[in-house]
This record gives C-alpha cells, structure tokens and sequence, in this order.
C-alpha cells in the first residue's frame, strides 16, 4: 500500500499538517463564509488520506486508533443533539439559537454561556460546526481505514 | 474598533491538539522527523496564516488565528501526547 518515493515520505506529513489547519480554518469559519463542518472535516481527513497512502496504513504517521475514532464519534453526535435539545427544553424549539437569541426567550445568563466569543453574534453555530466537523473528520477516516484495511485483507487472501 | 475573536483561537488550539496527539511513531515507521522538521513546518504554517491574513474573521489581527492557533495545538499535542507508541 505505501510508496517508495523518499519525496513523498518527506513531503506528506507536513502537507497533511497545513491541509488539517486548513480544514479547522475552515471549520471555524463557517457562520461566515463559505464552508462549515463538513468541508473542513472532509478537508482534515484529506490529510489523514495522504499519511495512510503514503506511509501505509500500519506505519501511518497520523494513525487514528479505534477508541480515538470512537470517542470523537460519540462527542460530535451527542453534542449536536445536546445543544437541539437545550434550545429545545430552555426556548421550546428543538436546536433553537440559545447563544443569539433573537426571540428573546433565553434568560441572558444561559445565553451568555452559549454566545460564541467571536465578532459576529452566530451564537450557537460556530459549535454545532465543531461538532459536525468532529463527526465528519472521524466519520470519513474510520471509512478510509476500513478500505485500507479490505485491500490488505485482499492482498492477504 | 479593537476586536479580537477569541473563538477561533480557543477552539483551533484543541481541535489541533485533539488531532496532534495522534501524529505518533510506530514500530514499523521508518520516517524521522526530527525538532527541526517540525520548526521548519511551523514557519511554513505561520508564513501561509500571515498570506492567508484576516480571512474570514476581519478582526484587528492581520494574520488568521484560526490557521495559526491550530498549527501551534498540532505541534503542542504532538510533543505532549503523540509520543511513540
């Protein structure tokens, strides 16, 4: 599965480093422009992709362990539903925008805890992005492993 | 109007050590990246974050936080929990 080239062994990792600071960039900057939590998840396991093509998947640099994947799974999914379902018992709709605020349901307290510390009043939308970008990231990678893995099987078999 | 977004800052920094600590060396890596490797990486990423400027934030730093905070997480969770397995 890996390559031979000694360029491609020296140039891989640091390109998969600067496209996963791409794919974060791309991920926090989602209220406000183009992009979000899916690009920059599929944007960071693009890197994760040219370690494991490069490098092989068992001496992958960036080698994501099965309880790391799981983990991060289970954090981007459950936040997703915790944040819906805190608008949904705090304003009475489900992923109501606690940390904007626009309806001025939420008592300003608990929207402070929510409100995004950035320029923009996003609120909570910079979060749900994290989460969905976790969840993409560990989601497509866990997927390229698992091909990894079948095309090793194969070669075994 | 001085304004700095602390958001990208805060959550650049642990996504990027979040994924850093999982840049480790096996048994059956043959690579060696060495300290200065990962210097030369890193001036390269603050050299792209400074091109990249205030993109998409349009705060009063003339360089992407996002982009640098999350080379900096890398490189810091690396060195703290991505030793060799």
């Amino acid at each position: 599965m890996s390559q031979n080239s000694i360029i491609l062994k020296i140039i891989a990792l640091p390109i998969a480093i600067i496209l996963i600071c791409l794919g974060i960039m791309t991920i926090l900057g989602g209220h406000i422009t183009p992009g979000g939590g899916f690009q920059g998840g599929a944007m960071i396991t693009g890197g994760i992709i040219l370690c494991i093509l490069v490098y092989g998947l068992e001496s992958s640099l960036l080698n994501l362990s099965h309880e790391y994947i799981s983990i991060l799974e289970s954090i981007g999914a459950l936040g997703f539903i915790i944040l819906g379902l805190i608008g949904l018992f705090v304003a009475g709709s489900f992923l109501y925008n606690i940390g904007a605020d626009f309806g001025n349901v939420v008592p300003s307290y608990i929207q402070s805890i929510f409100h995004y510390p950035d320029v923009t009043n996003a609120g909570i939308v910079p979060y749900l992005n994290i989460f969905v970008g976790l969840k993409v990231f560990v989601g497509l990678s866990a997927i390229i492993i698992a091909f990894a893995g079948f095309k090793k099987l194969g070669d075994q078999s | 109007m001085n304004s700095i977004s602390l958001g990208p800052i805060i959550f650049g920094f642990i996504f990027g050590f979040i994924i850093g600590s999982q840049i480790k060396y096996n048994s059956k890596s043959t690579e060696k990246f060495t300290i200065a490797s990962f210097a030369v990486i890193i001036i390269a990423a603050v050299v792209i974050a400074w091109q990249i400027g205030q993109f998409p934030f349009y705060d009063d730093i003339p360089i992407n936080t996002a982009f640098l905070f999350a080379i900096i997480g890398l490189i810091f969770g690396k060195l703290v929990l991505g030793r060799k397995k």
